[in-house]
């Protein structure tokens, strides 16, 4: 990775304090950073699209366009579009209750919305299966009404809403916090309804630790495996997502497939942050015209 | 051979003439409808409904009417859940009994197939996913499934062979090109100077042929089961890497470079060969039967109505066409035919030793690889070392 | 259960506010409840056909005391650098222009929409004696691939993004003009940082942190990849939980599980009191 740094910051100028040593401090903690993600993240990257691409484009369009592959991504982006509004409406109601109430048990209640992350995927399907499964707790109901929840649909679902539960609480709290709740109580003083002031007030200040919180839990949403890998039957087309079918095409030597799979998860996880891009573009737009 | 997701193979299953586009409509249609419920759902319960509600277009198996047996619906579903390696075999074998059936009864069968590790699918089934077939890695984990009750004791009896086996294999040492260290018997993997790769036994039921193999190499052979103990523990003594199962152990010691030798099963070794990664290989004379059960689920067949179509499949596993396709990806075939055929690709083992020779699984596995069992005894030995 | 302890605190807003928080505290309520904690007593309830002394057995055997320690460990080593340099990631990117920002932007959060298992196969290949990467730390006789230092690699790769998008935001909404003014008024650089940019992002520094750390105690798939999983060397619980699954041994399994869980919640707890404790200094 060639760097070519500019030297000169665009954020203003700053008279009193000497610019140079400022200048390399700012060159120095960037080339840090790239060095860390050089060693930890863009080589790994470049391997996994150097594998994708090991049998050329066309061997890569040609898992792109088989039919397991087509029934995976379908059935991810559907996990995606259930866990994902699920989650977002669970963290905003968890952070507006945690950061604006004090309470007790409201540490606890804090490290209980993290749990899920330190929950081993396997753990997190064992969890799920001894519930909805054939000798779980539940199943004595769901044959009752004919619901079938693990290896099945629901319970890809709900294995991928409990990986990415805790995101948009934990992005939304700290800037809670951080700002405070001046502006909410003056606009309550004022007259607005508590829907009001959420839209009006607390939303505008918290949009960008929202769009990470979104864009994190759909990240991991996509990428979920350990607690699917449990809970669906793993069938063909049907049942199989894209970590699933990722996994069947390592396991059958077939590593180009899996590696193209994970190219197109990367580049879904990257559509995200596009949109974020768009998001902040039209934000700054409409904000110029007022 | 041509790649194992052959789209072919698959047309048979429920939806696939419609176009992606269309599904990823329904998708999102179901995802409207789980938006609204997402709403509801703040009042209460709804969580479950919703995500069920999205689930009907997925559930597994539209189980046919299993009451009257004789008017045979058009079209019949069948589960085949069965471990790995095996779906490049399958997917080759299903079509060719597809059409036999149509032939013999005029109905049309549809499989649904799901490959995993053997373990993880033994767990799931009996967890509630409905296999009518299950094709495991080893007889420990269909016995599992029978002390769940859901197979019926004898399925052993049930397939033509008497034995419940449709393929085997054997326990084979892989080298680097042109063998520098002189690996050729299992005695080698205990030099100081060699190490090895293995998948671990506490992990990979097929990796636990490979601990018998090493095991009975000594007590098979004349040994005391102190020396077999002592023997085995020499030899995970030289194991740098012990990966979760066979896949992962041939990548560790192809693509990893991990160890001068890598201990697997013949049918990973030329299944492998034939994805281009070719490296010699011996075949100790001591070896093990690897033996790779098959077996319907009674509990499920019964209740889906498809124990006839399932009983069928398992017969036509031992034809001589389906045995020959077992035999193109490296299982060796059961049935004496097919054998003579591929006599030049499976060499006759001199000295094989089957689990029963150990005390059967239910032995082997208290006995082993239970908690504080043998090979953690070892385990621990080795690290005080 | 904590539901009667709603309105505790007491303000002059109109009076039903009740009414209007009760909706947050429902959703925030069926949702765990459904997705977390039902599934988790139901687990819990597999493991209680064991009596006490059978679970402190299957818990402290030497494999498993070993695997805590590992896991523990190695978590901990990998939380303090996402820390660092999560941190520093997030500064730069908020702070500074320079080329490549948006590159660098972009690929933050593909740690976890990459399967982790694709991630394992991955880092083990790179960082193996003779990888892309391995084959410089070689000649010294490090070894990362199937070691220890593996692990931990593997644990920063998969939760790289949280302290990067948890401070992210948070300096985003602290305007720069605030650290110009302390500049301006004479403070050193050190000091700048140190009384003014660091406390206000403490807390979500913590918190990054903390889920980091959560998540690299849980982390399975691509470790599993990476380690040796050599008892005693680099085997972690939640890859020993794992072999007693495949060994059938649900009990066995659910014990590892739950110590890991048991002893992530502590840990969890511990870092959020300490930043409500950091919190009352703010007021």
């Amino acid at each position: 990775m060639t760097l070519n740094l500019e030297t000169h910051a665009p954020i203003g100028e700053r008279e009193i304090h000497p610019q140079d040593s400022r200048e390399w401090a700012k060159i120095g903690l960037i080339l840090l950073v790239f060095a860390f993600f050089t060693v930890i993240l863009i080589v790994p990257v470049i391997y996994v699209f150097v594998g994708a691409f090991s049998n050329g484009l066309p061997g890569f369009l040609g898992t792109l366009s088989s039919r397991p592959f087509l029934n995976a991504l379908r059935l991810t982006l559907m996990a995606v579009a259930v866990a994902v509004p699920l989650n977002v409406i669970f963290g905003l109601c968890a952070a507006l209750v945690i950061a604006r109430k004090s309470f007790r048990g409201r540490t606890f209640l804090l490290s209980v919305i993290d749990l899920p992350f330190s929950i081993s995927p396997v753990v997190a399907g064992l969890m799920l299966v001894s519930l909805y499964g054939r000798q779980g707790l539940l199943n004595p109901v769901l044959q009752a009404i004919d619901l079938r929840i693990i290896f099945s649909f629901p319970g890809i679902a709900l294995a991928t809403i409990l990986g990415g539960m805790p995101f948009v609480a934990r992005e939304v709290i700290p800037v809670l916090e951080e700002i405070g709740d001046e502006e909410e109580e003056a606009a309550k003083t004022l007259g607005a309804s508590g829907w009001q002031t959420f839209w009006r007030v607390t939303l505008p200040s918290i949009r960008w630790a929202l769009v990470y919180g979104i864009i994190l839990t759909t990240a991991r949403a996509m990428g979920e495996f350990g607690s699917i890998a449990i809970v669906s039957s793993n069938l063909i087309g049907r049942t199989q997502t894209l970590t699933l079918f990722v996994d069947s095409s390592y396991r059958n030597y077939d590593s180009q497939g899996a590696f193209a799979t994970a190219v197109v998860l990367a580049g879904l996880a990257a559509l995200t942050l596009v949109i974020k891009q768009v998001l902040e573009h039209l934000y700054a737009q409409r904000h110029r015209v007022k | 051979m041509t790649s194992p997701r052959n789209p072919k193979s698959l047309e048979a299953q429920p939806g696939g003439q419609r176009s992606f586009l269309a599904y990823l409509g329904q998708g999102l249609l179901e995802r409207s409808v789980s938006r609204r419920s997402a709403i509801l759902f703040a009042a209460g319960l709804g969580l479950s409904g919703a995500i069920a509600a999205c689930g009907g277009g997925t559930t597994t198996g539209t189980a046919p009417d299993g009451g009257d047996q004789a008017a045979r619906p058009d079209t019949i579903d069948v589960t085949l859940v069965s471990f790995a390696v095996t779906e490049a075999a399958y997917s080759n074998i299903i079509p060719l009994f597809v059409e036999y059936w149509r032939e013999e009864t005029g109905q049309t069968v549809r499989f649904d197939q799901s490959y995993g590790g053997s373990g993880s699918q033994t767990r799931a089934v009996i967890d509630g996913l409905e296999a009518d077939i299950v094709a495991l890695a080893i007889p420990a984990d269909t016995i599992q499934i029978q002390e769940a009750g859901l197979i019926e004791p004898g399925w052993e009896a049930e397939t033509p062979n008497g034995d419940g086996i449709v393929t085997s294999s054997v326990g084979v040492i892989v080298t680097r090109e042109g063998n520098p260290k002189n690996i050729q018997d299992w005695s080698d993997l205990t030099r100081d100077d060699v190490t090895f790769v293995t998948a671990n036994p506490k992990t990979s039921g097929g990796a636990r042929w490979n601990y018998l193999a090493l095991w009975g190499d000594v007590s098979e052979t004349g040994g005391t089961e102190e020396q077999a103990k002592a023997f085995v523990t020499d030899a995970f003594a030289n194991v740098p890497v012990l990966p979760k199962d066979a896949r992962e152990a041939t990548d560790v010691f192809f693509t990893q470079n991990q160890g001068d030798a890598l201990i697997n099963y013949e049918n990973e070794v030329l299944l492998a060969a034939q994805q281009g990664n070719e490296l010699p290989y011996v075949i100790p004379d001591n070896n093990i039967f690897i033996a790779n059960p098959i077996a319907v689920v009674d509990s499920y067949v019964d209740q889906r109505g498809t124990r006839e179509v399932a009983e069928a499949f398992v017969a036509f596993l031992f034809t001589p066409e389906a045995q020959r396709e077992f035999a193109k990806v490296g299982f060796r075939p059961v049935i004496p035919e097919v054998q003579q055929e591929f006599a030049d690709v499976f060499p006759e083992v001199p000295n094989l030793f089957t689990a029963e020779d150990f005390g059967g699984w239910g032995a082997i596995r208290e006995e082993h690889f239970a908690d504080g069992g043998i090979f953690d005894q070892i385990q621990t030995e080795i690290a005080r070392r | 259960m904590t539901s009667a302890s709603v309105e505790i605190r007491p303000s002059n807003r109109p009076k039903n506010v009740l009414q209007k928080v009760s909706i947050p505290w429902i959703v925030v309520f069926t949702h765990m409840f459904v997705i977390l904690l039902l599934p988790l007593a139901a687990l819990l309830l597999r493991a209680i056909v064991l009596n006490p002394a059978q679970f402190w057995a299957l818990a402290t055997t030497p494999i498993a005391l070993s695997t805590y320690n590992i896991t523990f460990g190695t978590a901990i080593v990998a939380a303090i650098v996402n820390m660092l340099m999560g941190t520093l990631t997030a500064w730069v990117l908020v702070r500074y222009e320079f080329p490549g920002k948006r590159f660098l932007d972009g690929i933050v959060d593909l740690p976890f929409a990459l399967p982790t298992a694709v991630a394992g196969v991955t880092l083990a290949t790179v960082y193996n004696q003779s990888g892309w990467l391995g084959q410089f730390f070689a000649p010294f006789g490090i070894q990362i691939a199937f070691s220890r230092v593996g692990v931990a690699i593997a644990m920063v790769f998969v939760s790289l993004p949280f302290v990067v998008r948890t401070v992210q935001p948070v300096l985003q909404e602290i305007e720069p003009t605030i650290e110009e003014a302390a500049w301006s008024l004479g403070a050193s650089r050190f000091a700048t940082f140190w009384k003014v940019i660091l406390p206000p992002i403490i807390p979500a520094i913590l918190t990054g942190t903390a889920q980091a750390f959560a998540r690299a105690v849980g982390e399975f798939g691509s470790v599993v990849l990476v380690a040796a999983n050599i008892p005693f060397q680099d085997l972690i619980a939640p890859v020993l939980v794992f072999q007693r699954l495949e060994g059938a041994d649900i009990p066995g399994a659910t014990v590892i599980g739950l110590v890991l869980l048991l002893i992530s919640l502590i840990l969890l707890l511990i870092i959020n009191l300490l930043q409500a404790w950091g919190r009352r200094y703010d007021a």
